[in-house]
């Protein structure tokens, strides 16, 4: 009950800030400092919020918005990982990825909307693409960089204990290389969330992005206010999901020895 | 029994930097390690000793000379030759009976067999209770431990070694240079036991190759078993103070023309 209490207290102190600024959001509009249109009160968007949910609206929105995310995301991994890991391996591959990815990677790849547009349509595809386009590249940066400074004696250790070249990869290469691929997904994920919302804000249609547009034309602020605060609460879930993995993953890694 | 013995013929290296001048490493090292013998070679540092044990490891081609164990000409890393590094080289993500078994899954050993070895090496180098530990909870002293019972796992035929007790402190040093001692004598190996404390090199080597500060030859070789006696008494001997001083002599020299290079 003690460690109960304990935990509780932990996690209201670690979210005091938050809790802070909702109070003084509250309180600031309740004072009509700016008027209800600009910023409408937490209470009203929650309210709102609640309504949406019930209605079953945002969920619809929501959960077409998280599922671009995520495919465009996991594509972004799948892809980035073996790029990266072929670029370390095989000249030619690093022979034609090496400039790309240095051109690619500082370049705001939201600049490709209107050819993605162009070339996907304005439905699900196009914004799937343009997700996994732009998460791909820190992914393919972090996984080559992982394969490439594993250290040469764990390689020289496997080699004399009998390894074959093949199982290197495999049982060696990957594993050491693990924690930082993982830094490059927990960098491409938030990226992903914010390509996506773009991508739905610009193209129209189903998901938050749109639907916030769309309450915005109508001058329904508090409208677009709960889809920020829904986007808000599910991204900070999704990333939260990722620090968990990687701390299952990671077990053995010194960030999680004690 | 076979005979685990080691020739180096005429061996020598050049170190090509991606940028910058080719660097003569080794030059003409001929060098012969009998059968059961511990041999150290000692030198400043960057006089490429441990570039003459990453050429008898294989991990490095030899290009001129030719090195071979066993009577067999090396040419590439392999399980005879057990290899243990100063930065422990563990497996992190395997725990330390996971590290300690690995070089026996690659050799198809049957599972129970497998544990049942582990058991035994984790006994004789004491950590019994920390087969489920990984690496990164483990002090240095025990990953150089959990290191060497993974070489001797495999049960080598010889032993390199790269300055194995260089990053542990100067206690848990002496202690595990006791241990090796008392595992080398219940499974005798041939050993390659690279470092540049003299003190470290009399106390454990039968004979001790002194090296050259760059480019690495070998200057002179010396007999470093004890006359009587075990090791334990040798280092309170007036011989092993004598062979000490001797060698640093030796080592001096080349110790201040490796600093003059800087």
């Amino acid at each position: 009950m003690e460690r109960v209490n304990a935990n509780w207290r932990r996690t209201l102190l670690r979210s005091s800030s938050v809790i802070l600024l909702a109070v003084a959001w509250e309180w600031g509009a309740r004072m009509h400092f700016v008027s209800d249109f600009l910023l409408p009160s937490l209470s009203s968007v929650l309210t709102r919020l609640f309504e949406d949910i019930v209605s079953g609206d945002i969920l619809v929105g929501l959960g077409l918005t998280m599922l671009r995310t995520l495919a465009g995301f996991t594509i972004a991994a799948a892809a980035g990982i073996v790029i990266g890991i072929t670029i370390a391996r095989i000249r030619v591959i690093r022979w034609f990825f090496d400039p790309v990815v240095s051109v690619g990677n500082p370049l705001p790849k939201i600049a490709f909307l209107p050819i993605f547009i162009l070339w996907f349509g304005v439905f699900d595809w196009s914004k799937i693409a343009m997700v996994a386009f732009s998460s791909v590249f820190p992914v393919v940066v972090a996984t080559w960089a992982a394969t490439e400074s594993v250290d040469k004696y764990l390689l020289w250790s496997a080699e004399s204990l009998g390894v074959s070249k093949r199982q290197l990869l495999w049982q060696i290469v990957l594993p050491a290389a693990m924690p930082q691929v993982f830094t490059g997904l927990q960098i491409a994920l938030p990226i992903s969330l914010i390509v996506v919302i773009i991508c739905e804000m610009t193209m129209g249609g189903q998901g938050l992005g749109g639907s916030m547009m769309t309450s915005m034309r109508f001058a329904d602020s508090p409208g677009v206010f709960s889809g920020i605060v829904a986007i808000a609460i599910v991204g900070s879930l999704v990333v939260k999901a990722m620090e968990l993995i990687r701390k299952r993953l990671l077990v053995w890694h010194e960030e999680n020895a004690h | 029994m076979t005979s685990s013995g080691i020739s180096f013929n005429g061996v020598s290296h050049t170190y090509r930097p991606p940028r910058g001048r080719p660097v003569l490493a080794l030059d003409g090292v001929s060098l012969e390690v009998k059968d059961r013998e511990f041999v150290a070679l000692l030198g400043p540092s960057g006089c490429g000793k441990s570039t003459l044990l990453y050429l008898l490891g294989g991990f490095m081609p030899v290009e001129t000379g030719t090195i071979s164990v066993a009577g067999k000409t090396v040419t590439g890393p392999g399980p005879d030759r057990g290899v243990v590094f100063q930065n422990f080289a563990l497996f992190p993500w395997k725990t330390v009976q996971q590290n300690i078994v690995y070089g026996l899954e690659k050799q198809r050993m049957p599972k129970p067999e497998r544990e049942k070895r582990a058991q035994e090496l984790i006994e004789l180098v004491h950590l019994e209770g920390f087969g489920d530990s990984y690496p990164s909870q483990l002090s240095g002293g025990m990953k150089q431990r959990v290191a060497i019972a993974r070489t001797l796992a495999i049960d080598p035929l010889t032993l390199l070694m790269d300055e194995p007790f260089g990053a542990l402190d100067a206690q848990t040093r002496t202690l595990m240079h006791e241990e090796l001692l008392a595992i080398m004598r219940r499974t005798p190996k041939t050993v390659v036991f690279v470092t540049h404390d003299v003190r470290e090199a009399v106390y454990l080597a039968d004979r001790v190759a002194v090296m050259t500060a760059r480019p690495g030859r070998i200057k002179e070789i010396v007999d470093t078993k004890p006359s009587t006696g075990s090791r334990a008494e040798f280092i309170h001997t007036q011989e092993y103070t004598e062979k000490v001083d001797y060698l640093w002599n030796l080592v001096r020299d080349e110790a201040i023309k490796a600093q003059g290079e800087h």
